[in-house]
């Protein structure tokens, strides 16, 4: 008979509550084995939910089944029965043979049907935005909305972001199937770093005001343990939950009252959770057992383990741990692996070698708006007694975190420390005082470049203490790829600045680089005659045109022509020290263009200026009183006119018109 | 949040019974919701103190029926899945009874 609902004061909400409970423990199982079934994880899902729904609508009156997990399993799958023999009828007889011989080729059922769903929800072919959403949607069972709040996202585009997975699946019809032993390396790779990112995304929020939101620990913790039981012969599914396990097991002791992190070394190792650290000491065996070089999450877990296994800090066995980063750094080259391997130097071989490490690390792209690499500079600067230094350090390094708890706990260690006696001018208040005096787009501009130095130096170093050299390596980090033009914008930005605060040899360091010019695209011989072959070509803008491609001569040069310059006969005009030369395709067009003018501008403008806009005498014409044809006009002409012979459509402008040189000419 | 599961009586265990347990409990295991378990001996000691002076007594001091018989302590999302699982630990023991409370710390 089946059990009635324990009636408390919101029945129906409680059977939802249970339906819930029953569904985030059984919904991996189910899809998976409905996947099997219709080989579509999306349709799998929406089935499950289907039967999900119906349960919902009946067991808060016919109360819950003996067997809750079987009766969603049973009802989701006569759903599927139902889909498929739909589809059957749907399609031709032919299609119809082809699937059931699909259909008794098929496998049996098997405990390997949620690790293939694992193995699918992690799927290359997916972003990894998408791998882990959809991990924790089809293997952890959660909601939408379950996931968004946990990661501070919003419900409709993680929606998108599961639904976008599931149609990408189904277009690369990524199979049910396990990997290949070739290709089981990389994939189960996807698989733990998917567990592992969602551990992380748990235990040290990137962004919010809690450091810790347990459930998503709790959520990857469960995902490892599984993957543990259904892949028990790979030593690294043992070594992240070793590693997750032993993370975990310092949950309440590394938040302060105030949710404030506490370090490692100041931790009460009283309040590490044991249960949780004898579980990763367990699967660490295990993954001993399985032999093997060690791979990264082996060797993370076991620098865990170092960690659990003293029992007051100062017993950390650091040389042991350096030891193991360096053997993690060569397996994962990462700037966060080298900045831990700088911390455990500093902590096994002195303050004095940890620091010389960060400072080689100051120079990686990749770690520059990372806050842990001042934080950690603070610390080494502070144990060598530098603490006006290591105050800016943990400022800077408050200015980059993103999480509010992170970043009050940074500004504290700040404030412990005393300020210079008189720091004077500081970085940021210069900048936003020389920023303040500028027009709104170069302040802009200048910006940019001015607060990415503030970032790289600490916007409270005095002013006084800028060197070349800094602003040098801040430089080469940040627009050392950039191109020419960037580099010198920044440069030139970073220059204006020094003279404004009297810091001369500032951008000393930073040499000009060559901007190689856009070159210019000449306008193709076909293009040339397709323009020439133009209906009813203006006088004017013929002859200026046929001037300008056969005389190569500059476009003011030409437009700067006056009619008493000419020398027709012999094809030539004299402006100024240059020669102009020209061919036969002007020499017809001139004289009529010229049309009995002894003076004035060559290439005149339509109409008169207006009485607003006097021209200099120089560029009127004496017998009509035109005006000399400005460039701007000319060049709007010549785009507007070759839009019908530019393959591209936009046209092209009158130095195109330049015929190219050969390089023998150039000589 | 972890719940620690304490259940009392339940019929006398046959092999039928011992088979769906361990089936139950490697479940649990995998699943990585059980973190521990075990069975409790019926006798027992028991130690109190009143007026700074502490006494040992040497147990049973319940009949059988009465005595926690074993402990579950699993790690859930929600109070609903601690009980789900109580529910089919009940299942598979007969009849007696479970008390699950949310464990705090360490």
């Amino acid at each position: 008979m089946p059990a009635r609902l324990a009636l408390g004061r919101h029945p129906v909400s409680d059977a939802h509550g249970a339906v819930d409970a029953i569904w985030k423990l059984e919904s991996a199982t189910i899809i998976a084995a409905l996947t099997r079934m219709v080989h579509d994880v999306g349709l799998a899902e929406e089935l499950a939910q289907d039967a999900l729904v119906a349960a919902l609508e009946q067991w808060p009156t016919a109360g819950v089944p003996d067997n809750p997990g079987a009766w969603l399993t049973t009802a989701a799958k006569r759903r599927a029965v139902d889909h498929i023999r739909r589809a059957q009828r749907l399609e031709t007889k032919q299609a119809e043979l082809a699937r059931e011989a699909g259909l008794r080729e098929e496998l049996p059922e098997s405990s390997d049907d949620v690790l293939r769903l694992m193995f699918m929800s992690c799927h290359p072919v997916l972003p990894t935005e998408a791998r882990v959403a959809l991990t924790l949607r089809l293997v952890g069972g959660l909601t939408a909305e379950e996931i968004a709040r946990a990661f501070l996202d919003n419900e409709p585009r993680v929606t998108r972001r599961i639904a976008e997975a599931k149609r990408t699946l189904a277009r690369e019809r990524v199979p049910f199937e396990l990997p290949a032993p070739a290709e089981l390396v990389a994939r189960l790779a996807s698989v733990l770093e998917v567990i592992y990112l969602i551990f992380n995304e748990g235990y040290s929020a990137t962004a919010g005001d809690d450091l810790v939101r347990p459930g998503l620990c709790l959520e990857a913790l469960r995902l490892g343990r599984l993957l543990a039981e259904l892949a028990p012969d790979q030593a690294e599914v043992h070594g992240l939950v070793a590693l997750m396990e032993i993370q975990a097991s310092r949950s309440a002791a590394r938040t302060g009252p105030n949710g404030e992190p506490i370090q490692l070394h100041e931790q009460n190792r009283g309040r590490w959770d044991l249960l949780l650290i004898r579980r990763g000491f367990t699967a660490m065996l295990r993954a001993r057992d399985l032999g093997g070089r060690p791979g990264p999450y082996v060797l993370q877990a076991a620098i865990a383990v170092c960690h659990a296994q003293a029992r007051t800090a100062e017993d950390t066995d650091w040389p042991q741990i350096a030891t193991l980063y360096n053997a993690l750094a060569q397996l994962r080259p990462t700037p966060v692996v080298h900045l831990n391997r700088a911390v455990a130097i500093g902590m096994a071989h002195g303050p004095e070698a940890g620091l010389a490490f960060v400072d080689a690390l100051t120079a990686d792209p990749s770690l520059r708006d990372y806050h842990l690499l001042p934080a950690v500079r603070g610390d080494l600067l502070l144990r060598l007694g530098r603490a006006a230094e290591a105050r800016r350090e943990f400022e800077r390094a408050a200015d980059l975190t993103r999480n509010a708890a992170e970043r009050a706990f940074l500004l504290r260690r700040a404030d412990q420390l005393a300020t210079d006696d008189s720091p004077g001018m500081t970085l940021e208040r210069a900048t936003e005082e020389f920023l303040g005096g500028l027009d709104s787009q170069t302040a802009r501009s200048y910006g940019q470049t001015l607060r990415r130095l503030c970032r790289a130096l600490g916007g409270q170093v005095p002013l006084s203490s800028l060197t070349t050299d800094q602003v040098t390596q801040v430089f080469a980090t940040a627009w050392g790829q950039a191109a020419p033009r960037t580099w010198n914008r920044h440069r030139s930005a970073a220059r204006t600045f020094g003279a404004w605060a009297d810091l001369d040899d500032l951008t000393a360091g930073v040499a000009r680089r060559t901007e190689s010019p856009a070159p210019t695209r000449t306008i193709g011989p076909e293009e040339i005659e397709a323009l020439w072959r133009l209906p009813n070509l203006p006088l004017r803008e013929h002859t200026l045109w046929r001037l300008l491609h056969e005389s190569g001569t500059g476009v003011q040069v030409a437009l700067s022509l006056n009619v008493e310059h000419l020398d027709l006969d012999d094809r030539r005009a004299r402006v100024g020290e240059v020669w102009v030369n020209w061919r036969s395709g002007t020499a017809r067009l001139l004289p009529e263009l010229v049309a009995g003018r002894s003076h004035g501008p060559l290439f005149l403008a339509d109409r008169r200026p207006a009485p607003a806009r006097p021209a200099a005498s120089a560029d009127l014409c004496p017998e009509t009183g035109r005006r000399r044809l400005s460039y701007e006009r000319a060049e709007y002409l010549f785009k507007k006119t070759t839009q019908a012979v530019d393959p591209t459509g936009h046209g092209y402008t009158l130095r195109q018109l330049k015929p190219q040189r050969t390089k023998r000419n150039r000589a | 949040m972890r719940y620690l599961m304490t259940s009392k009586g339940g019929d006398a265990p046959d092999e039928k019974l011992f088979t769906e347990m361990a089936a139950f409990i490697e479940e649990m295991t995998a699943n990585g919701v059980l973190l521990a378990t075990g069975g409790l001996a019926p006798s027992g000691v028991r130690l109190t103190s009143a007026d700074g002076e502490i006494t040992v007594t040497d147990g049973p001091f319940t009949e059988a029926k009465e005595a926690v018989a074993g402990f579950a302590l699993v790690e859930v999302r929600s109070k609903e899945e601690a009980i789900e699982l109580a529910r089919r630990f009940r299942r598979i023991v007969g009849d007696g009874e479970s008390v699950i409370q949310e464990v705090f710390g360490p």
